[in-house]
């Protein structure tokens, strides 16, 4: 039996299925399925294997789509929809989040504006989680160029009533009763673009990790720099400016393996969405975000290269990413680089999962 | 009866039907009736500005929007402004 990796690379103008052999070396791109509607974010259930997509239309508007058959059918939800008292309507799906093990058919969807769902039908039907929607200090969030965007809802494997979610710009929020109520964990968190740089809230999280193996520590990466907690967020320790030219970006990879590594894609500046020097590299640190240092061999350079929040993968043996000119790229060999498509549309979002034949 | 052809975008969330006859009074009824009604309207009835709606050689949203009336109309055609460059 050979065993592979599926990628789910969520694009502009639908999701393609990257099919890559074991050493990442050979792939066949499949595709697009969804075609025309822009895939934000596409998971691949392990509890089922059936595939998810956050799928979004100007015109026709969001949608979670979900297909049992490997992405040959889909089936839409029900309207995601917001009680009318709320005054809110929903204007984008972000991100799909698998329940725990224990909890089949479980599933959470995050949304502009600021919003957390949850599906008890194995996404047939979604509800609002009230403690989002009515939390006391919402009038403080704020919207980035993406929107009010819930780009990041992490689950903790020890602690079934633990849960974080990420909002452009409101920060983290933390659970501890199974999302009944919420508190911000932005402590030493940076938000220079307020008058007040270390707020309660407002924090531009553009992504946030848990560690598996090691629930307590989360990395992020922020508008404002590069961020690593070893209390479930209770404080934050600040890691750029130690071997990464910047401490902006959007994505961050981390090893499921080794709590210590730690992968980002640093961009220029929030002014300049392209890397630092004109190059496109990723940055490991292998000691906790002491150090860091660059990963570029097999990428192109010069380059003026985008990576979204969601468009970075990694497994046990790999890290993956896309951008936004269309390159799908994966890590061979340890360190080199491969690029295993090209010319896809704008890359919006990169799932991986292992595949057999 | 009124025949609403939609385009193919939506035709391929309803099975790949592109026409639907339908009985309605007004255009909002008759969208409502669609199997990709969720698609069309928000949760307040309404329709994106990104999207036309014409019966027969009228614009819908100059008579009323959702609440323009049938009477008569032989068909309504959806279609999504896409296009920018």
């Amino acid at each position: 039996m050979a065993i592979g990796v599926l990628a789910l690379v969520g694009t502009r103008w639908g999701l393609f299925t990257l099919w890559g052999d074991s050493n990442r070396r050979g792939w066949r791109v499949d595709g697009p399925l969804l075609d025309g509607w822009g895939v934000y974010h596409a998971i691949v259930d392990a509890r089922d294997g059936s595939f998810y997509a956050a799928a979004n239309h100007i015109v026709y508007g969001p949608t979670v789509q979900r297909s049992a058959d490997g992405g040959r059918t889909w089936k839409r939800s029900k309207k995601i929809g917001l009680p009318a008292w709320s005054g809110l309507t929903v204007n984008a799906a972000w991100h799909i989040e698998p329940g725990l093990p224990q909890q089949p058919g479980t599933l959470y969807l995050g949304a502009d504006p600021g919003l957390l769902f949850r599906s008890d039908d194995a996404g047939e039907t979604w509800e609002p989680n009230r403690g989002i929607l009515e939390h006391p200090t919402r009038d403080r969030w704020f919207p980035g160029r993406g929107g009010l965007c819930c780009d990041s809802i992490q689950l903790d494997p020890g602690d079934p009533q633990r849960m974080y979610v990420c909002i452009t710009a409101a920060g983290t929020l933390r659970s501890d009763d199974g999302g009944q109520t919420w508190v911000p964990v932005n402590t030493n968190v940076a938000a220079d673009y307020l008058p007040s740089p270390y707020p309660e809230i407002g924090q531009c999280v553009h992504k946030l990790l848990l560690h598996p193996a090691r629930p307590e520590r989360l990395w992020q990466q922020n508008h404002c720099g590069v961020y690593r907690s070893d209390n479930c967020g209770n404080s934050w320790e600040r890691l750029d400016g130690n071997g990464l030219p910047s401490g902006f970006g959007f994505p961050i990879m981390i090893d499921p393996r080794d709590p210590d590594k730690a992968f980002v894609i640093p961009e220029k500046s929030h002014e300049y969405h392209y890397g630092p020097n004109d190059r496109l590299a990723v940055y490991r640190t292998r000691d906790a975000g002491q150090t860091w240092e660059e990963m570029s061999d097999g990428l192109p350079g010069p380059a003026w290269v985008t990576v979204l929040r969601e468009a970075s993968a990694s497994d046990a043996d790999s890290l993956y990413f896309g951008t936004q000119n269309g390159s799908f790229f994966a890590l061979a060999d340890g360190d080199t680089w491969v690029e295993a498509a090209r010319n896809l549309p704008p890359v919006l979002s990169v799932e991986v999962t292992q595949w057999s034949r | 009866m009124v025949q609403v052809v939609v385009p193919s975008i939506l035709a391929a969330q309803a099975e790949g039907r592109r026409r639907f006859d339908v009985e309605a009074e007004t255009v909002g009824e008759a969208l409502r009736a669609l199997p990709v009604a969720d698609l069309l309207l928000n949760e307040r009835g309404e329709w994106s500005s990104n999207l036309h709606v014409y019966v027969d050689e009228t614009d819908a949203s100059e008579r009323g929007g959702p609440a323009c009336p049938l009477t008569g109309a032989r068909e309504i055609r959806i279609v999504a402004a896409l296009s920018g460059g």
